[in-house]
C-alpha cells in the first residue's frame, strides 16, 4: 500500500547522517518587511526574466525597501508582516533569499505556495505574530519548540511548532536532499 | 466528528483514515502535471536528485504528463528549447505529453481521462484547482515537488481549513459560473481563502454543466484556494466515463464536518459580474458599468475557453457583426474543443462577425506569444483570470473580467453590456 502518515508514526524523524541545518537553535538579527511582500515581484525571475539568481540577490526588496539586500548579512533573520510571499509561485525566490545568506523568516502568515516552497528548499518558516520586533534585533527562533524570543525586549512568542515530517525535511536541507537519503520517505 | 472532502482525500490517499485540517500528511499523488512555463526547474530538480544519489529511479513517470500550452506557439528560441528538451524527457522515460496546440493542461488532463473523483492530483500551476470540478482534490506544487512523485509516488500536504459555499438555486440564462467566482472573489477579496479549501455545493451546482463547473474549481486560484472540490453526481460520472476515466470513488463531506466558514449565495438571484481593471477582486454588477467602451473582446484561457463558452459567444454574434474598431479573438482551451467547435459551425458565425480564431492553448491570458498586446488606454474585456496590469504586455492599457456572455455582447455593442438584453444572451448550456 502507497501509504503513510509521518506525523503519527514519527517515520520521517532525521536518523542521523548528514544535517545541513541546525533546526534546534536559530539566532540572527532581525531584518523587517511588511505585509503582503510578494516574493516574485522582488526576489525571483518571474518578473525580471534573463537575471540570474546572483544578480537577484544584490537586489532583492529594493523598491520596497531601499538598500536591504546591500546591508543583509549571512545568518540574518528576515522578521515580515502577513501573507509573506503571497501570490508567490517560484522557487527561485527561495533560492534567492538562500543566496542572501536568509537563515528564516518569522512572518504572521504566509503565501500558501510560497511556504510550501520554502520547506521543499531548506529555509525555515515559522508563523508568528512580530509585534514590537525591530531592525537589529537579535532574535532566537527555536523551531522544535515552535518558540522565537527577542531577549533585549522581554518578548518570548510561543506558536504551534512545525511538526517532525516539516522538520526532517528542513534538516536535511530540504525535500530533494530528504530523499537522497530516504528515498521512501522513511 | 465529521470530515470534509478535502480531509477525507488527503488522508485516505495518506493512510486510509480521513486526516484533520492541520496535519501533514504523505500522501500517495494519483497524477501530476508539469507545463512549459515551470518544466526547466522541475527538470533541473530531477537531475539534481540524481547527482545526489545514482540509484534514483522515477517508477512514478508513467503517472504524469507535460504539457506544452503556455509558449505555445514558442515566441523565444529558449522556450522553443524547453519544448525539446520536454517532448525528449517525455519520450525518454514515457510520460504523456501534449504538444503544441493540444490545449492548456487543465483542459487537457479530464479530457486525456487521466483524474477521476476521489483523485489526488498535482501540477506546476495554481490552477489545477480546476480537478475539484470532478472531485478530485488538484492543487498547484512547484518543480521539486513534481521530481519528488515521479520518484517516490507521493508527496507531503498540509490539510486545509475548509470554506463551505452553498449556490441556493440555478443561475438565470445569461449568468454563469464566472459571475459566481467574480461575485466570491469581491466578497472574499484576492487570497481571500488562502492555505484553504473551498466546497461549492447546493442546487445551483447540480444544475450547472461540467464546463461551467470547471470554471467554479478553477477561478478558486484567485480566491488562494489550495483546491475546490465540488460533489461528485450523474453528470460527472457520465463525462469522466465518456473521457475514459478510471471509475470515480466519489467522495461526499460529512453533515457534521467542521468549516471556517459557511457562506449561503442567492445564486438563482446573481446578476452578471465584471472585474474592473487591474484587480481581480474590485468587483462590480454588469448593470453598474454599462456603457463603458471597450476594444478589445477575447475569449479563452482555463477559465473561460471551454465549448459553452464558444457556443455562448456564437449564439450572440450569430448574423451579426462587431461593433466597428473592436478586435476579438477567440481562443479555445484544447484541440478536442476546437475540433467540437468547427464541427458546430461555431467558428463560421464567429469568423463571419469578424472575429479571429487562435490555435488552442493558453493564448489570450497572458502576453507570452506576444500577440495580444493592446494600445495605450485601450480596454480589454477577457473572460480570462487574472487582469493584473501589464499582464497582456501593455501597462497603459486596462484589462476587464467578465463572462463569455458578457465579452461577446459587449463585443458586438462596443460597450460593456448586459447580455441578458441583447439577442442569444440567454443562451443555456444543455446541464
Ligand atoms: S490559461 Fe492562463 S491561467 Fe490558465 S494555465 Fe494558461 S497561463 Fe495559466
Amino acid at each position: 500500500m502507497r501509504v503513510l502518515l509521518p506525523v503519527a508514526t514519527g517515520a520521517l524523524r532525521p536518523r542521523g547522517g548528514r544535517m545541513s541545518l541546525n533546526i534546534e537553535l536559530i539566532r540572527g538579527s532581525a531584518r523587517i518587511l511588511g505585509d503582503e511582500v510578494s516574493t516574485d515581484i522582488h526576489c525571483s525571475s518571474k518578473y525580471l526574466p534573463g537575471k540570474d539568481t546572483a544578480y537577484i540577490a544584490l537586489h532583492a526588496f529594493e523598491q520596497i525597501a531601499p538598500g536591504f539586500a546591500n546591508a543583509f548579512q549571512t545568518g540574518d533573520i528576515i522578521v515580515a508582516g502577513a501573507n509573506f510571499g503571497i501570490n508567490s509561485s517560484r522557487e527561485q525566490a527561495i533560492h534567492v533569499m538562500q543566496k542572501m545568506g536568509v537563515a528564516a523568516i518569522v512572518a504572521p502568515s504566509f503565501g500558501r505556495q510560497f511556504f510550501r516552497n520554502a520547506i521543499n528548499n531548506g529555509l525555515p518558516v515559522i508563523e508568528c505574530d512580530v509585534d514590537g520586533i525591530a531592525s537589529g534585533d537579535a532574535v532566537s527562533v527555536d523551531l522544535t519548540m515552535g518558540c522565537v524570543k527577542v531577549a533585549a525586549r522581554q518578548i518570548k512568542r510561543q506558536t504551534t511548532p512545525l511538526p517532525p515530517a516539516i522538520l526532517s525535511l528542513l534538516s536535511a536541507g530540504g525535500l530533494i536532499p530528504y530523499l537522497q537519503q530516504y528515498p521512501k520517505w522513511q | 466528528m465529521g470530515y470534509t472532502i478535502a480531509e477525507k482525500i488527503l488522508g485516505q490517499h495518506a493512510n486510509g483514515q480521513p486526516a484533520k485540517a492541520g496535519d501533514i500528511v504523505v500522501a500517495a499523488v494519483d497524477f501530476a502535471m508539469m507545463h512549459d512555463a515551470r518544466a526547466g526547474n522541475a527538470l533541473q530538480m530531477i537531475e539534481k536528485l540524481k547527482t545526489g544519489n545514482a540509484n534514483i529511479q522515477l517508477p512514478y513517470v508513467k503517472q504524469t504528463a507535460l504539457v506544452l500550452d503556455h509558449y505555445s506557439p514558442p515566441p523565444t528560441i529558449e522556450a522553443a528549447n524547453t519544448h525539446v528538451a520536454m517532448r525528449a524527457f517525455a519520450d525518454h522515460h514515457g510520460a504523456h505529453l501534449y504538444d503544441v496546440g493540444d490545449g492548456i493542461c487543465h483542459q487537457v488532463l479530464p479530457e486525456g481521462g487521466h483524474l477521476t473523483s476521489g483523485d489526488l492530483v498535482v501540477g506546476t500551476d495554481t490552477h489545477s484547482t480546476t480537478y475539484g470540478a470532478f472531485n478530485a482534490f488538484g492543487t498547484g506544487v512547484e518543480g521539486t515537488d513534481v521530481a519528488a512523485v515521479m520518484m517516490t509516488g507521493r508527496l507531503w500536504f498540509r490539510v486545509p481549513e475548509t470554506i463551505r459555499i452553498e449556490l441556493n438555486g440555478p443561475l438565470q440564462a445569461g449568468v454563469w459560473a464566472k459571475d459566481v467566482t467574480l461575485h466570491m472573489l469581491g466578497r472574499l477579496g484576492a487570497e481571500g481563502a488562502n492555505y484553504q479549501a473551498l466546497e461549492y455545493c447546493g442546487s445551483g451546482v447540480s444544475a450547472m454543466a461540467i464546463d461551467d463547473r470547471m470554471t467554479l474549481a478553477n477561478h478558486a486560484a484567485e480566491l488562494g484556494a489550495k483546491a475546490a472540490l465540488l460533489e461528485s453526481d450523474d453528470k460527472t460520472v457520465a463525462w469522466l466515463k465518456a473521457h475514459g476515466a478510471a471509475t470515480p470513488r466519489p467522495v461526499f463531506a460529512d453533515s457534521d464536518a467542521s468549516y471556517s466558514q459557511r457562506i449561503v449565495i442567492d445564486s438563482a438571484a446573481l446578476a452578471p459580474q465584471v472585474a474592473r481593471q487591474h484587480r481581480v477582486d474590485d468587483v462590480v454588477s454588469v448593470t453598474e458599468v454599462v456603457g463603458q467602451k471597450i476594444q478589445v473582446a477575447l475569449i479563452g484561457t482555463c477559465t473561460n475557453g471551454r465549448l459553452d463558452d464558444i457556443r455562448q459567444a456564437a449564439a450572440i454574434l450569430k448574423g451579426q457583426r462587431l461593433a466597428r474598431g473592436v478586435r476579438m479573438i477567440v481562443t479555445p482551451a484544447s484541440r478536442a474543443i476546437y475540433l467540437a467547435a468547427m464541427k458546430e459551425g461555431l467558428f463560421e458565425i464567429l469568423t463571419a462577425a469578424g472575429a479571429s480564431v487562435e490555435a488552442a492553448g493558453c493564448g489570450t491570458c497572458v502576453n507570452i506569444t506576444g500577440h495580444y498586446i493592446s494600445g495605450d488606454d485601450q480596454v480589454v474585456i477577457s473572460t480570462a483570470n487574472r487582469n493584473f496590469k501589464g499582464r497582456l504586455g501593455n501597462p497603459q492599457s486596462q484589462i476587464w473580467l467578465g463572462s463569455a456572455a458578457t465579452v461577446a455582447a459587449s463585443a458586438l455593442t462596443g460597450i460593456i453590456t448586459d447580455a441578458r438584453t441583447v439577442a442569444g444572451g440567454n443562451w443555456r448550456a444543455a446541464a
